[in-house]
């Protein structure tokens, strides 16, 4: 190579001091402007986790009472089968009654039974049907049983009620304080994980409502999603991208799904009701229909992120494959794609995460409607876990507070971990050409 | 058109340069949507010798060498016309499959483009495609016979199963070579292959093509008059996208017919 550019006589290089220092200061000003960009950032996350953890981790407690229940076996199993499902088929509320009654004696009006009675969670009794299936022994003993509170009396032990204000608008009353008291004079009041939290599907009571419906709704809603979007988002990227001509048609396409990407969410719910519901008569409020239309939704974002993934593969890779002879085919699946699958699955896991977070468009096709069972396929009614908090935070009752947050929790841990899989999968297969 | 007719027609026009040519380019005209690239291009490349091609920048030498296996075709806008014959057979319009074309016709980039893969995959790659070898053992001496001949064996023997993007620039160039003999190509198009490359790098692959001379047809486009002088037999010097002499590479370097390549090759331009 030869240099033909002129020599330029050049005395040695001043530097203006004044300009240097005002450049200098410039440079410090920036670096300042990011980090209190980055700090502020950061405190709005802090505060926002502080206040979501603060509010829901007693969620992940349940208050239980103690309670001496006599299991007498006429009520049980008077024919004295012993059989598990006799064991499960009776009733135990009576029994839990009768024993509350015999631990407060004289307590004789109707509202102030049932007011005894409802210091205890409404499926209490579960939790005395469970302890006898768990050691059928019991039966004809007097069993010390750990019994679900209510939800105001969970809420008090927890800290959320308050003595101090009037009895009129206080959830728990004078008469059951004085109730709460002996029991925890007696190291009655015990407080335990709550499994239930994670192992039943919506209620109306607050501490009998769990999370997992609503997890699965949204497992099965993402299945479909998955399933729809990331097939076809590929290779429509990879049509795209590898394959096809650049023309007006082409063109054409590419505004249109970028625009896609910018429509907001609630229109594909609207779509979605119109086409799938109304048209295709596909059921209301299921994971099915759910994960179409969230699948319309990612669909673009997939296909952006697909075709960037393979865009910065270089173009020698491909002039390599054809050069010996592979075909276009050849080529992409060979070569340009396992390069580009990073990228593309990094893509499809934070489409995925955006898809979990999702709300609106599901309002719309109905799965918002209060489901207490725990979907069983993808065609049940089911609701998702942003939909389930959104349920949760319009419910008045003040056990529903710590539930709302700590279904956030729930849903961020799986959005951390998502976003996680997404990092540590860019960072394993990075490539440097 | 018949080949029959064909053939007469190379008989009129009769080329001196070789006798036996390989590729024949007739009147090959290349255009990038409206710009022209390539102009009325007449050559011939001899059997198992090394044809250079030498002239300024963007005067369409790279153009020309992928016309000859049909790498242009990728190009979206890239139109060709005229004929391009490879032992007789016109390699556009006969119906050839341009993926069996690029197999007959290996070719070598002018920066190193080994797969990110291993070096062993990376040499294995094309007999696997194209089917060439029947069992494992057969591959595994495919892949140590090009690399031989690539010279690289040596170097890389005990590190078959490591990521040929791991390797020097020289030796990626030498894998790339190894890469592309190994499905048997007749003939090897080489993209200024030492550009990337230090001397040492570059008198190594010089060497290796002398030596690939004796089985392959090879055409090599290079920017530096030396090598074209080092390693070829015939040299043709492009300019504005025509062919403005081809001969022997003695004799154009010491007594062109044109001014134009007296100009290049004294350093007047380009
Ligand atoms: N993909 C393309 N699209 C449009 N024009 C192209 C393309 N590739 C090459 N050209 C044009 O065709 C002409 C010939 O280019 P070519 O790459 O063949 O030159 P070259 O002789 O190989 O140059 P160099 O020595 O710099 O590699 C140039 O004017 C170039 O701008
Ligand atoms: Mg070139």
């Amino acid at each position: 190579m030869t240099d033909n550019t002129p020599h330029i006589e050049t005395g040695p290089l001043e530097i203006n001091q004044a300009l240097l220092k005002k450049r200098n200061a410039r440079e410090i000003r920036f670096r300042l402007y990011g980090l209190s960009a980055v700090l502020t950032a950061i405190m709005v996350l802090c505060l926002l986790l502080t206040s979501i953890i603060s509010k829901g981790y007693t969620a992940f407690e349940q208050t239980y009472i103690l309670i001496d229940v006599r299991l007498d076996t006429e009520t049980i199993d008077p024919k004295g089968t012993n059989r598990l499902e006799d064991l499960a088929a009776a009733s135990y509320k009576s029994l839990l009654r009768a024993a509350l009654r015999e631990q407060f004696p004289g307590i004789e009006g109707r509202r102030e039974k049932r007011q005894l009675y409802g210091i205890l969670g409404t499926s209490a009794d579960y939790d005395v049907r469970d302890a006898v299936l768990d050691n059928p022994k019991l039966v004809g003993t007097t069993a010390t049983i750990a019994v679900k509170a209510s939800d105001d009396v969970d809420s008090y032990f927890k800290g959320y009620i308050s003595r101090d204000v009037p009895e009129d608008n206080r959830k728990v009353k004078d008469l059951e304080l004085i109730w709460l008291d002996t029991f925890q004079a007696d190291d009655r009041i015990i407080k335990k994980f709550n499994v239930d939290f994670f192992t039943n599907g919506d209620s109306r009571e607050p501490e009998e409502a769990g999370i997992l419906g609503a997890v699965i709704g949204s497992l099965y809603t993402l299945a479909i999603t998955l399933a729809l979007c990331f097939p076809i988002g590929v290779l429509t990227a990879i049509y795209l991208e590898e394959f096809a001509p650049t023309n007006r048609w082409t063109d054409i396409i590419e505004v249109n799904i970028n625009n896609l990407a910018a429509v907001p969410s609630i229109v594909f719910g609207l779509l979605g009701l119109a086409i799938f519901l109304n048209f295709f008569g596909l059921p209301r409020s299921a994971p099915l229909v759910g994960g179409m239309v969230l699948a319309l939704m990612t669909l673009p974002t997939i296909i952006i992120a697909s075709r960037a993934a393979l865009k910065a593969v270089p173009p020698s890779i491909r002039e390599a494959a054809l050069g010996i002879g592979a075909s276009r085919m050849q080529t992409v699946f060979h070569h340009v794609l396992p390069l580009a699958m990073p990228g593309i699955l990094t893509g499809t896991i934070l489409g995925m995460a955006q898809a979990l977070g999702e709300t609106a468009p599901l309002l719309m096709i109905g799965m918002v409607a209060f489901i207490a069972d725990i979907p069983s396929s993808m065609g049940d009614a089911a609701t998702v876990l942003p939909v389930q908090i959104f349920l949760w935070a319009d419910s008045p009752e003040r056990g529903f507070v710590e539930k709302t947050s700590a279904a956030i929790m729930v849903l961020l841990a799986f959005l951390v971990v998502m976003n996680a899989i997404a990092v540590i999968l860019r960072k394993r297969f990075e490539r440097r050409w | 058109m018949s080949s029959a007719m064909d053939m007469q027609n190379f008989n009129i026009i009769n080329d001196p340069i070789t006798s036996e040519p390989k590729i024949i380019a007739r009147d090959v005209n290349v255009f990038y949507g409206a710009s022209q690239a390539l102009k009325s291009i007449n050559l011939d490349i001899g059997a198992n010798e090394v044809t250079s091609l030498i002239g300024p920048s963007g005067c369409g030498k790279s153009t020309f060498l992928r016309c000859l296996n049909r790498m242009n075709d990728v190009i979206e806008n890239c139109m060709v016309e005229g004929r391009i014959n490879l032992d007789g057979i016109d390699i556009y319009n006969s119906g050839l499959d341009p993926v069996l074309l690029r197999a007959r016709v290996g070719m070598v980039f002018q920066k190193p483009n080994p797969f990110p893969k291993s070096i062993y995959d990376n040499v294995a790659y094309g007999p696997k495609l194209h089917g060439t070898v029947s069992n494992k053992d057969e591959l595994d001496e495919r892949v140590e016979k090009s690399l031989r001949r690539a010279g690289l064996w040596d170097e890389v023997k005990d590190r078959l199963d490591k990521p040929g993007t791991g390797l020097s620039g020289g030796q990626q160039q030498r894998l790339c070579i190894a890469r592309a003999i190994a499905i048997n190509p007749e003939v090897i198009l080489m993209d200024e292959p030492c550009s990337a490359l230090d001397p040492i790098a570059t008198a190594k692959i010089e060497e290796l093509i002398d030596e690939l001379r004796k089985r392959f047809t090879i055409v090599i486009v290079t920017h530096s008059m030396q090598q074209a002088a080092r390693v070829s037999q015939k040299t043709a010097f492009f300019h504005m996208g025509e062919v403005v002499e081809v001969g022997e590479t003695d004799k154009l370097f010491t007594s062109p017919q044109d001014d134009r390549t007296q100009g290049y090759i004294t350093g007047r331009f380009g």
